[in-house]
């Protein structure tokens, strides 16, 4: 440590070399960041690849072609049925893969382009409902009749009552752009009128969401610093060590997106979270520095500045450092995610970590080095000090924190029940990756999905991937009937809009071959008929329509579920309802399987759960191990972590009781326990024990390590809370999330590390539990300066 | 961007072949596309068609069919019918279709023996998928030379036969192809290879003639294939036991045939 400590001091000496030094890779960092600063919005790209569910699902969508699609819906005030709508309706049908490229040709689904099957006088057609729109009255009226016979669009792409049309188009795999969805509502509004026009679908809800968060933290980031950086000079009383905070966040967090920048790691939407974790512990640092230096000053007021930066580094080197590497590493096990972004948020929040550190280690001596001493503003001096002397005793009689240390039992009560009912709480932690629940209620995006969802099938959809064991399976009447059975029984739930599959192309053609009786509206009773009536749907119409059905084996099977709603709670419960037709199925040689991009976000979003509660779980192992290795007692080790596991559990509890639901963003955040945890348990360890060597009883040391470590936590949550509230008045409803969090996290770890622990370790102490143990291990160097 | 370009390029071609080899000849591009649509096919014809559809996954349909055809030049009618012997589950399954010279739109026909029906089906569009295959009616030669210009791009050895290049664009313009390129035998009129190409001038569609030979002196295509080079899909039609001497009579091209079966 000596060595480190002579190093820095050298370094002091070189301000301007160091300060040149920080400059230019700060600016080398800025420069990278300008330069690759693009926000990766695929949410395919936060899938693990190579997961099975994933694969599987991957390979079903490429085999039926299923893939994302944008909903135009087109509404008249009384009825689409009129020659200028049915043109709109046309003309949107024609125009959007020729105008958008994103847009797949031959990918529209419309009135205009729809098969109507359908048995005339003299045979079988099939024929689009209409290529010119009709302006007829009685031609309309013949349109109108014909759509409200076939099933296979009626309610689907026109609304039953007739007031609203529906256009599909697909986008192809990660096209969808902020420009394309500009241009695309700037196409809509031209055509408006006496239509409204609404643009739906998941690619939009998901492309604003991941879009508009960044955006939104961005214009509310300055608003935090700003904030922050007056409670820090508030509470700092310090225009320096102030500034000296923010240059440590700033190029901290600077460093973690340049070193991204650097090694061409692209910038994910959860990775917003990492200026709030580094701003956080950033902070902390700053502020014990701050805090051990103004101590020193107080307690020997002619210092020298080179005994000053001594003194601070040797206090504060050892605990500064084991919080860094600590936290640290608690955020490495974060690699241990399946989720790629996870594991790279986790690496990169470290390295910025790391660096906050020896920017704290570095520039507060820097300081003292250059512009000396902290100053007081107090004329005499000597009075001052007095006065600080007098106050710290006056202080210290009154016992601070007594009201807690004396009612150990209360004070453990308490911390008991709270951490009882945000247990209960944990267990109703819900898992909903919902994008659209993200929007504000009044938000164009919810209303034109609430729109599409009133009058149409709905705006998200589940794939159900049916497998046989031998080919030509799907011909069969059995398993055309229990593929129909299950289809219809579900489609029951209110929240499923509509469905689609083999067999209602099978039912139609049935029904069509007889004259469209209602008693022959089933699928056809023998294997030969349905070989027949697929052949003779080739022969007459557009086979690619049957390709999104069937595969060419006739082995497998796509049923789409059109849902209307997108939350992943819902569609695992539509997912559970179907799995009870497992074993009927199964007993036929098919496997039911899922995909489509609704279901991959249910499963990366139970992976999220897995992963986040896995390296939350790691890291305290880690750290743990950590405390334990450094103090060299398992006790503190174990006792060390109570910060750590009461922040956890009151976040996840609190997000259970609250309704909160666990997203990528709120799942990151309970890593802050890790980070601010660690940080207030060492110092509070680190400070009692020191204390407690340099001959103070054991309650007056946990008074004098409440008044001094316990200020600098106070202040640290104080001014990351009072930062992180401004987020509470964001427009977007997952940063208010974000900022209720932070600032509950913070308060709790803080309430924690000044109750249960300290309490924790006075008990222990009280049994010789702590002081032998450290006896051991102390180093003469240690004690020596402790006792100065 | 791309479209100026390749006219130019189309545009010196022409006028290359214009100046050079061709100036002395008389034969216009329309002449050899007449030439080839109205090449003798026999006035009864006999033959098991095998098609075979592989998708861009590598899975096939088998198909195989029985088809019969009469040709009266002078009341301007084609009929033909096919009858499915594989796969099991359409077997005997039938189609006719009547299809006309004078413009009249064709006429079909389907029996399905599950349901011991014949039902009419609509003619469509001549760009529509025959049987689903990447074939369209246009593609098996159902497309008349008047419905395109037609130019001799050059005249080269294909496949060790002397052939004329014929690029011919469609008049209509909602046609899904802007020209294609037809690869075809001096003096047989028979076309070895044909390319299709977009309206941004990428080659989306070729077709291969593996094994053309003569049979009773008429020609038969054995052995073709079409390849969707976007779709990634071929369909390959194999012709086998080609006949032209049978005598077929028109009564086989009837609805009640449709339902009694291949003749014995």
């Amino acid at each position: 440590m000596q060595r480190i400590i002579i190093w820095i001091t050298w370094i002091t000496k070189k301000p301007v070399l160091v300060l040149t030094a920080i400059l230019l890779l700060t600016t080398a960092f800025v420069l990278v960041i300008a330069e690759n600063a693009s926000l990766e919005t695929d949410l395919e790209a936060y899938m693990p690849s190579t997961h099975p569910a994933f694969i599987f699902s991957d390979d079903a969508e490429e085999l039926f072609g299923i893939e994302d699609s944008i909903l135009i819906a087109i509404s008249h005030p009384e009825t689409i049925y009129n020659e200028e709508t049915l043109a709109k309706i046309a003309r949107i049908s024609t125009e959007l893969p020729e105008r958008f490229e994103e847009i797949e040709a031959g990918s529209i689904t419309s009135l205009h382009t729809a098969d109507n099957i359908t048995s005339s006088d003299w045979g079988l057609e099939v024929e689009p409902f209409y290529t010119n729109a009709p302006s007829k009255e009685t031609e309309l009226q013949e349109l109108r009749k014909k759509v409200e016979s076939n099933e296979m669009v009626y309610g689907r792409t026109v609304s039953t009552d007739g007031t609203a049309a529906l256009i599909l188009a697909e986008l192809g795999e990660g096209s969808f752009s902020e420009t394309f969805y500009n241009d695309l509502k700037a196409y809509a509004a031209e055509l408006e009128g006496p239509e409204t026009i609404y643009i739906a679908g998941q690619p939009v809800v998901e492309g604003e969401l991941a879009r508009l968060g960044p955006r939104d933290m961005m214009l509310m980031a300055p608003i935090v610093l700003v904030l922050m950086t007056i409670i820090l000079l508030l509470l700092l009383r310090s225009i320096r060590d102030t500034i000296i905070n923010l240059i440590i966040v700033l190029i901290g967090t600077a460093a973690a997106f340049g070193l991204m920048g650097i090694l061409k790691v692209p910038i994910y939407a959860v990775d917003t979270m990492i200026p709030v974790m580094l701003i956080a512990i950033g902070v902390a640092y700053g502020i014990h520095m701050h805090n051990a230096i103004h101590h020193l000053v107080r307690e020997e007021p002619r210092i020298t500045k080179q005994q000053l930066i001594e003194k601070t580094l040797q206090a504060m080197i050892r605990p500064v450092s084991m919080a860094a590497v600590t936290t640290a590493i608690g955020f490495t096990a974060l690699i241990t995610s399946q989720i790629l972004p996870v594991r790279y948020f986790g690496l990169f929040a470290a390295l910025g970590v790391i660096v906050e550190m020896i920017l704290a280690l570095i520039l507060f001596p820097l300081a003292i080095q250059v512009l000396g001493p902290p100053k007081k503003t107090h004329e005499k001096e000597d009075e001052y000090l007095d006065e600080v002397t007098k106050k710290d005793q006056q202080l210290m009689q009154r016992r601070p924190g007594r009201r807690i240390l004396d009612h150990p039992i209360i004070v453990g009560t308490l911390a008991a029940l709270i951490t009882a009912a945000a247990l209960v709480g944990s267990s109703k932690v819900w898992i909903d990756t919902s994008f659209l629940a993200n929007f504000q209620k009044d938000s164009d995006i919810v209303r034109t999905d609430t729109f599409v969802n009133t009058y149409f099938g709905g705006t998200s959809a589940l794939n159900v991937i049916l497998t046989a064991d031998k080919n030509d399976r799907f011909k069969d009447p059995e398993v055309l009937t229990l593929l129909d059975t299950m289809q219809k029984t579900i489609t029951e739930a209110p929240v499923v809009g509509g469905s689609f599959s083999l067999a209602d192309f099978m039912r139609r053609m049935n029904s069509v071959m007889h004259e469209e009786q209602e008693e022959w509206n089933t699928v056809p009773e023998s294997r030969e008929l349905a070989a027949q009536y697929l052949l003779l749907y080739e022969m007459s119409g557009d086979p690619e329509t049957l390709n999104r059905v069937i595969d060419y084996d006739y082995r497998t099977a796509n049923l789409t579920f059109q849902l209307k709603s997108d939350s992943s709670a819902v569609m695992q419960t539509i997912i559970n309802d179907i799995k009870t037709y497992t074993e009927e199925f199964a007993n036929l040689g098919i496997t039911i399987q899922f995909a489509g991009g609704g279901y991959k976000a249910l499963v990366f979003a139970d992976l999220l759960m897995e992963g986040q509660i896995a390296s939350l779980a790691l890291s305290f192992v880690i750290v743990a191990l950590l405390l334990t290795l450094l103090f060299r007692s398992i006790l503190i080790g174990i006792v060390g972590t109570i910060p750590i596991a009461v922040t956890a559990v009151v976040n996840f509890g609190t997000m259970g009781l609250l309704g909160i639901p666990l997203s990528s963003a709120t799942a990151l955040i309970s890593s802050i326990a890790i980070g601010i945890g660690v940080d207030y348990a060492i110092h509070l360890i680190e400070h009692y024990r020191i204390r407690r060597l340099e001959g103070y009883a054991i309650q007056d040391a946990a008074h004098e390590t409440l008044i001094h470590t316990g200020r600098a936590i106070l202040y640290n949550a104080a001014a990351v809370m009072g930062g992180f509230a401004v987020l509470l008045f964001s427009v977007f409803p997952p940063n208010r999330q974000v900022g209720g969090l932070i600032a509950l996290n913070m308060a709790v770890s803080a309430a924690g590390t000044l109750t249960v622990l300290m309490l924790v370790i006075t008990a222990l102490d009280k049994r010789g539990r702590f002081l032998k143990i450290t006896k051991d291990y102390l180093d003469p160097e240690n004690l020596e300066i402790s006792k100065t | 961007m791309k479209k100026p370009g390749i006219l130019l390029f189309a545009l010196i071609l022409a006028s290359a072949a214009a100046a050079g080899t061709l100036a002395a000849r008389t034969l216009t591009g329309m002449e050899v596309m007449e030439h080839v649509y109205t090449r003798p096919t026999g006035d009864t014809m006999y033959a098991e068609l095998i098609m075979t559809i592989t998708n861009s996954r590598g899975s096939t349909r088998d198909r195989s069919i029985t088809q019969y055809r009469i040709s009266d030049d002078a009341a301007g009618i084609e009929k033909k019918i096919m009858f499915f012997t594989a796969p099991a589950d359409v077997r005997n399954t039938s189609f006719l279709s009547w299809s006309y010279t004078d413009g009249r739109s064709n006429e079909q026909w389907m029996y399905l023996p599950a349901l011991r029906r014949v039902k009419r089906i609509a003619a469509g569009n001549t760009s529509d998928s025959f049987m689903g295959s990447d074939f369209t009616y246009d593609d098996m030669g159902e497309r008349h030379p008047s419905e395109d210009t037609h130019i001799i791009l050059r005249e080269e050895l294909y496949e060790g036969s002397n052939c004329i290049v014929v690029e011919s664009r469609p008049k209509d313009s909602s046609c899904p192809y802007s020209r294609t390129l037809s690869w075809v035998v001096k003096d047989e009129w028979i076309g070895l290879k044909k390319e299709y190409y977009d309206d941004s001038g990428k080659l989306v569609k070729t077709l291969n003639i593996d094994d053309a030979k003569r049979v009773d002196g008429y020609w038969v295509i054995g052995d073709m294939t079409m390849s969707d080079l976007q779709k990634k899909s071929t369909t390959r039609i194999r012709m086998e036991n080609v006949n032209f001497s049978r005598s077929l009579d028109d009564s086989l091209f009837t609805e009640r045939q449709m339902k009694i079966g291949p003749p014995r």
